[in-house]
């Protein structure tokens, strides 16, 4: 099932939570919707299954105008973040309360929805706690009962809000794997939200880079890093640095030093250069921009620098592996070897804290 | 129990041992002058006469009108005051709406209004001189000084109690069980039923006992609009003051010893529920 969402604009009072978003997820796909706080991430998966309704725009599900629909009509499943099991409800009663709701022509039986029940608490892995309630399990627990529940419905559409965001990272990277294998398995067109750009990359048939109600990118993840639509986005998704830099006579410049590993592809005058802490290149002398080390550090298997550049807020963070990293104090010379320019005027996450 | 309230470890807190001791001193005896003693003259008095007495006085047909009539009236007043306070506070917590606050404020009128303004609204309005008075006398309905004005005048000063208790409840809450519902294909009718009931069943009915407890005992915006007619719109209260002020003092103190029994049996409830739920018995409640 394909949903595609059209021109949505939706506001909260004088807050403009989306701004004209146009998105399509294709059928089969699973997408992330990734973000930092107030980037109207949830607010779009809540219009997509009809909790919260667009003040303009369309939503088509298969090509079928939705938009007016409310969510018991749109066979969508949705796991909450904290998950909101009925708590006065067993686990099984939690699973099977969609079966029960439904019309007395559709209803299947007590012994039907028992065994639809079993069935899906095999599916998550909870087969033998059905008579639990939710207080009495831990949060991996709760939130696959939280799965098996939006999943009874047999929903064509799987849309989670934050599913890991309150558990430890432990159970968190366990139940990622399991969520993908389900997903494959299920045949769902699944939409998540996040704001961990790890969980988004690795999880992900694409990643929808969202920022102050505007989509910023859609890529799949080995794109999203590599080839960042903005200064947002290449900030927000990774680590990495950023050098004001003027761009005049095809070439790039920073405090009088030429800076080479990105083409001077924007227009001339000021601008921004991002550059990942592993693309970059020490020497001891020559071209570059100099910098005092103030910090080393091991770091994945290499060593992490902190580069200190006279004129610069924040110091340099710098990827190098351990036989070549040099000493605490001591004088260097940084070039980017692979890097990024964007016009002087984008708005990065990090100016928003 | 008083080990460990007098154990040197909580020294740092509470300071020296004597200011603790003249503190919880203070304290008992003041809520034993002003709570207990009362209570207990009110049974004293009651069974001077001896219990004989005490059943005559009970078995009076005024007395037993007057109790009937406050029955009545709480039996109508407290389930309509469930309907208004869980529509309140379902509406309140779980929409966003303009004059939100003006509607918050308007739930808690009743509690800061004095009861007899609130029983001289309704005279004001439906009494012989008031608004809708002689409209209502020429279609031969009595309000004030009858039964509808009694159970008018509780049904206002009893508003806040259900409302009051759910709000908060609800709040904390949110809306995500019920959108959950709702998302799960359930009707609003049964959301509500088989989600937001029971998650607030508590909460409801520490609100009706509060509610209740005030239905059978309001004695100012009641006595406003009763019109004090023996036999026939005498609550338990008025029929308290009438024999109080007629030095039927064995008698007065007869009734007033079942107001004082509701009293405790509510607080014993609500302890209970208290003590078995946390509280507002709102996490735990299955």
């Amino acid at each position: 099932m394909s949903i595609t969402l059209s021109g949505i604009t939706k506001r909260f009072g004088d807050f403009t939570a989306l701004d004209n978003v146009s998105l399509e997820a294709r059928p089969g796909e699973f997408l992330a919707l990734l973000g930092p706080s107030g980037s109207g991430k949830t607010t779009l998966l809540r219009i997509m299954a009809g909790l919260d309704f667009p003040d303009t725009g369309s939503v088509s599900f298969n090509g079928s105008d939705i938009t007016d629909r409310p969510v018991a009509d749109r066979a969508v499943g949705f796991v909450f973040q904290h998950y909101a099991l009925f708590r006065h409800m067993t686990v099984a009663g939690n699973v099977g309360f969609g079966l029960s709701v439904k019309p007395r022509r559709e209803r299947p039986t007590k012994e039907e929805i028992r065994r639809r029940v079993d069935d899906l608490l095999e599916l998550v892995q909870l087969k033998h706690l059905g008579g639990r309630y939710p207080s009495q399990l831990s949060g991996g627990q709760r939130q696959r009962v939280a799965l098996a529940r939006a999943l009874a419905v047999e929903p064509r559409i799987l849309l989670l809000d934050e599913p890991f965001g309150a558990l430890d990272a432990k159970v968190r990277k366990d139940l990622r794997r399991w969520l993908r294998e389900l997903h494959e398995r299920m045949g769902l067109t699944s939409i998540f939200v996040t704001h961990d750009q790890e969980e988004a990359l690795e999880l992900a048939d694409r990643v929808v880079v969202m920022d102050h109600g505007k989509i910023e990118q859609v890529a799949v993840p080995v794109d999203v890093y590599d080839k960042p639509a903005s200064a947002f986005v290449f900030d927000f998704v990774g680590e990495s640095n950023r050098l004001p830099v003027t761009v005049g006579n095809g070439r790039i410049v920073f405090d009088n030093v030429a800076i080479e590993g990105a083409a001077p592809d924007i227009a001339e005058g000021a601008g921004q250069l991002f550059f990942r802490p592993h693309d970059a290149r020490l020497t001891q002398e020559g071209a570059g921009v100099p910098a005092t080390v103030s910090s080393a550090r091991p770091r994945n298997g290499a060593v992490r620098i902190e580069a200190q550049v006279a004129g610069l807020e924040l110091p340099l963070e710098l990827d190098i592996p351990s036989d070549q990293a040099p000493s605490t104090g001591s004088a260097i010379f940084v070039q980017p070897t692979r890097a990024k320019l964007f016009p002087a005027g984008q708005t990065i996450a990090s100016d928003q804290v | 129990m008083m080990a460990l309230f007098f154990s040197p470890r909580r020294r740092g807190i509470g300071g020296p041992l004597w200011v603790r001791i003249v503190l919880i001193l203070v304290a008992l005896s003041f809520l034993g002058l002003f709570l207990v003693l009362p209570l207990v003259a009110v049974f004293r008095e009651a069974l001077r006469d001896g219990f004989g007495a005490y059943l005559e006085a009970i078995k009076d047909p005024d007395a037993i009108s007057a109790i009937k009539l406050t029955l009545i009236t709480a039996a109508i007043a407290v389930p309509l005051n469930v309907v208004f306070g869980v529509l309140a506070a379902w509406a309140i917590t779980k929409f966003d709406f303009k004059g939100k606050n003006l509607l918050i404020t308007l739930i808690d009128l009743p509690f800061s209004v004095s009861p007899v303004v609130s029983g001289l609204i309704y005279v004001l309005l439906f009494g012989a001189q008031g608004w809708l008075g002689p409209w209502l006398e020429s279609h031969n309905i009595q309000i004030i000084f009858a039964v509808p004005g009694i159970v008018l005048a509780t049904v206002f000063v009893t508003f806040p109690f259900v409302a009051r208790e759910l709000i908060p409840l609800m709040a904390e809450q949110g809306r995500d069980d019920e959108e959950a519902a709702l998302s799960l294909g359930a009707s609003g009718w049964q959301t509500f039923w088989r989600v937001t009931v029971p998650n607030i069943r508590w909460g409801l009915l520490y609100g009706v006992l509060l509610c209740n407890a005030r239905a059978m005992g309001e004695f100012g915006a009641v006595s406003v609009v009763s019109g004090h007619i023996r036999g026939e719109t005498n609550t338990m209260p008025l029929h308290v003051e009438i024999l109080y002020n007629e030095y039927n003092f064995a008698a007065a103190f007869a009734v007033a010893s079942l107001l004082a029994l509701l009293a405790l049996v509510t607080l014993v409830l609500k302890s209970a529920l208290e003590w078995r739920y946390g509280y507002h018995g709102s996490n735990t409640g299955h």
